[in-house]
């Protein structure tokens, strides 16, 4: 049963789509306050190197986890402090964090006498409950047979829809992310609303470039991750700002980059870069369908996403 | 308690600041690269040595500095005439490997006997019509939809990039040398096809690259046309109420971004690789020129020279390794003058200064905490 095409896709799927949850979801924190950053890329490159190179010095997973996030979250306030600071565009910075975060990722990674590349990780990400439970029809490899940041994405993705939705500090990011005059007005910082949440954007998206450098490719390549920062800020649209849908979509995607290998075993051949293709075909249709026009603040886009906040009086 | 300062709006940025702002970006990028060069046992000042050696110091290094700095000529003007009107044409990436497609295409599918400047006109164009095909892709949904530009030109990079590798790598097609087995190829266009070289891998197509960084600035500096996109650009209702059709404009504007990368992927395939070569043609260029196009402050004079610089650094980067630095230094420095460069852009719209006593109570006046 474990073994079938179908449920070795899914949980190929939890495992691929979870480095996606991360950045998605802190994306998505990021975006609902009201910031877009196209630095995911980077950011996730910057944690991917950090957590490898702690975890590679120490040994201890738990340092790499905390090096990631911290290095994630460091290079996020340099977009912070650009968009909500010097209000200069939002959209080149994110992409000078992309270019910068990959720089000092490879660099990283290749200088000294004794480079990372190419070395394995001394430890890595393996799951957590005992194999008697995995071993369990269906819900084994669904629920547990995870390694602990599969259990953490869930706990992140459960944790930031209670907050955005359930609590008054999720209600004030809303409002900076919507109309950050009416909240300025209301009392609320907008500008600390706003740093904070990209710095946890930045954390999240470090942890989600460790992801795949100490458990899915647990040895040091110059880019471990392919093009998956640019696959989650897609998926922060498809998901329409929300988290849970997040988990769904980043999964749907995951299985997406599993697809080559199970066409494969179901005798079906199918060149790799037309299946690399499909995440972003997917994506650009399901943004014409879903997001063109007045669907789009009908889907939940933040209003004032993207827009320089000028404080003008008070 | 906070310091107080006032940050006010400024009309026109004095000349020479808008001179002064990139240079010092590029100086504080270098003090960025020297750090991280010194926390990891290199010596920063025999590395920008090296660099610049390898980039100027002699006519080859210099040659192949322009080489690498024709392409980025191209896809510098594609980002600034877009961003100018803001319009978010992030795939220039995508469009210069459409437009090496088209260009290849073609390339391999005229007849050998064509006259050379016949060839050359068709190769070279059919890169610019692919491009703007490529960016119509994201312009259409644009203006009739309303669908925004920046996921679908970021996600029709890796289409074209995948497209590409599909073509040369995982199957047999015309772009395919027939010949490589183990390890594929892309299929030499017809020598008729071919720009001429003047100097050392160095050919006629940077004269193209920088004729039409001029055709830009001409066209909108000193044309009816020109005049009415920069309307548009500095604010869509003011070009509304005067009359123009702004989402034409909108469309024209991202079509001709999309033509300009199109051509620095047809002027590769057509000058120095004679093939599509996909390893040739993933280098970021795309992404490059909006660097170029930034610190250049989307003027596409000033472009010609700061692509000479950014191909100067993509020049010193493989020269690097043989003194055991890794190249992805450049990388570095030229994230580092973009975050530099965007965040000096606040300087030239703002102005700085300190609170004069009697005028305090009524100036505007903002908190710039110390972040």
């Amino acid at each position: 049963m474990n073994e079938s095409v179908l449920m070795l896709t899914i949980f190929a799927a939890i495992g691929l789509g979870t480095p996606l949850v991360f950045a998605t979801v802190g994306e998505i924190l990021a975006e609902r306050s009201g910031i877009l950053n196209l630095g995911v890329q980077g950011m996730m490159l910057v944690g991917a190197v950090a957590g490898f190179w702690a975890t590679f010095q120490t040994g201890s997973l738990l340092f790499g986890v905390f090096l990631a996030m911290f290095a994630g979250a460091a290079l996020s306030m340099i977009h912070a402090f650009n968009s909500v600071t010097l209000r200069v565009s939002q959209i080149v910075s994110g992409l000078a964090l992309t270019i910068f975060g990959t720089g000092v990722a490879i660099f990283i990674g290749r200088v000294g006498e004794v480079p990372l590349i190419g070395e394995p990780s001394r430890a890595v990400f393996t799951p957590i409950l005992p194999e008697a439970l995995a071993d369990l029809p269906i819900v084994g490899p669904l629920i547990f047979g995870h390694d602990a940041l599969v259990y953490l994405s869930w706990v992140v993705v459960a944790a930031s829809s209670f907050y955005l939705f359930r609590t008054r500090p999720g209600l004030t990011v809303r409002a900076v992310g919507e109309d950050p005059a009416s909240a300025e007005a209301a009392g609320i910082n907008v500008s600390r609303v706003r740093y904070v949440h990209v710095m946890i954007g930045g954390a999240l998206a470090g942890l989600g470039g460790a992801y795949f450098s100490l458990a899915l490719v647990p040895s040091w390549q110059d880019n471990p991750m392919g093009a998956a920062g640019w696959i989650a800020i897609a998926l922060v649209i498809l998901a329409s700002w929300r988290p849970w849908r997040a988990l769904w979509v980043a999964y749907l995607f995951g299985a997406a980059g599993r697809l080559g290998f199970t066409f494969q075993t179901l005798g079906i051949s199918i060149p790799a870069s037309l299946l690399a293709m499909l995440p972003f075909v997917l994506a650009i249709l399901a943004m014409l369908v879903l997001t063109s026009g007045k669907r789009a603040r009908f889907l939940g886009a933040p209003a004032a996403l993207g827009i320089p906040y000028f404080r003008e009086e008070r | 308690m906070t310091r107080r300062i006032i940050v006010e709006p400024r009309g026109l940025a004095p000349w020479w600041l808008k001179l002064l702002i990139p240079i010092a970006s590029v100086f504080a990028a270098l003090i960025v690269g020297a750090l991280f060069l010194s926390l990891t046992g290199n010596d920063w000042f025999e590395v920008y040595a090296k660099m610049l050696d390898a980039a100027f110091g002699s006519g080859r290094g210099f040659a192949e500095t322009l080489v690498s700095a024709t392409p980025l000529i191209l896809t510098g003007v594609a980002a600034a005439i877009a961003f100018k009107m803001l319009v978010w044409n992030i795939g220039g990436e995508g469009q210069l490997i459409f437009g090496a497609i088209v260009a290849a295409g073609v390339g391999v599918w005229l007849a050998g006997s064509t006259p050379p400047l016949v060839a050359i006109t068709a190769v070279v164009l059919a890169g610019a019509v692919g491009g703007a095909f490529w960016a119509s892709l994201s312009a259409v949904p644009k203006v009739y939809l309303g669908t925004n530009e920046i996921i679908t030109t970021l996600m029709l990079n890796f289409i074209a990039l995948n497209l590409m590798n599909y073509l040369v790598l995982g199957s047999f097609s015309p772009w395919r040398d027939p010949e490589s087995t183990q390890f594929p190829q892309g299929r030499p266009i017809i020598d008729s096809g071919r720009i001429p070289e003047f100097f050392h891998r160095l050919d006629w197509g940077l004269f193209i690259a920088i004729a039409v960084a001029i055709l830009a600035w001409f066209v909108i500096s000193k044309t009816r046309s020109g005049f009415e996109y920069r309307i548009v650009g500095d604010s869509f209702n003011t070009a509304r109420y005067a009359g123009i059709k702004v989402p034409k404009k909108v469309l024209g504007t991202f079509l001709a971004s999309g033509a300009a990368a199109g051509l620095a992927g047809s002027i590769l395939v057509a000058g120095i690789l004679g093939k599509m070569d996909p390893r040739s043609l993933d280098l970021g260029l795309g992404f490059t020129g909006i660097i170029v196009a930034a610190l250049a402050r989307l003027n596409p004079i000033a472009i010609i020279p700061v692509a000479v610089l950014m191909g100067a650094l993509n020049n010193a980067g493989p020269a690097l390794q043989s003194i055991g630095v890794p190249s992805a230094t450049v990388k570095i420095l030229q994230g580092a003058i973009l975050i530099f460069a965007v965040a000096g852009e606040f300087l030239i719209t703002n102005r700085i200064r300190r609170p004069e006593r009697s005028v305090e109570a009524t100036t505007v006046e903002a908190e710039v905490s110390p972040a």
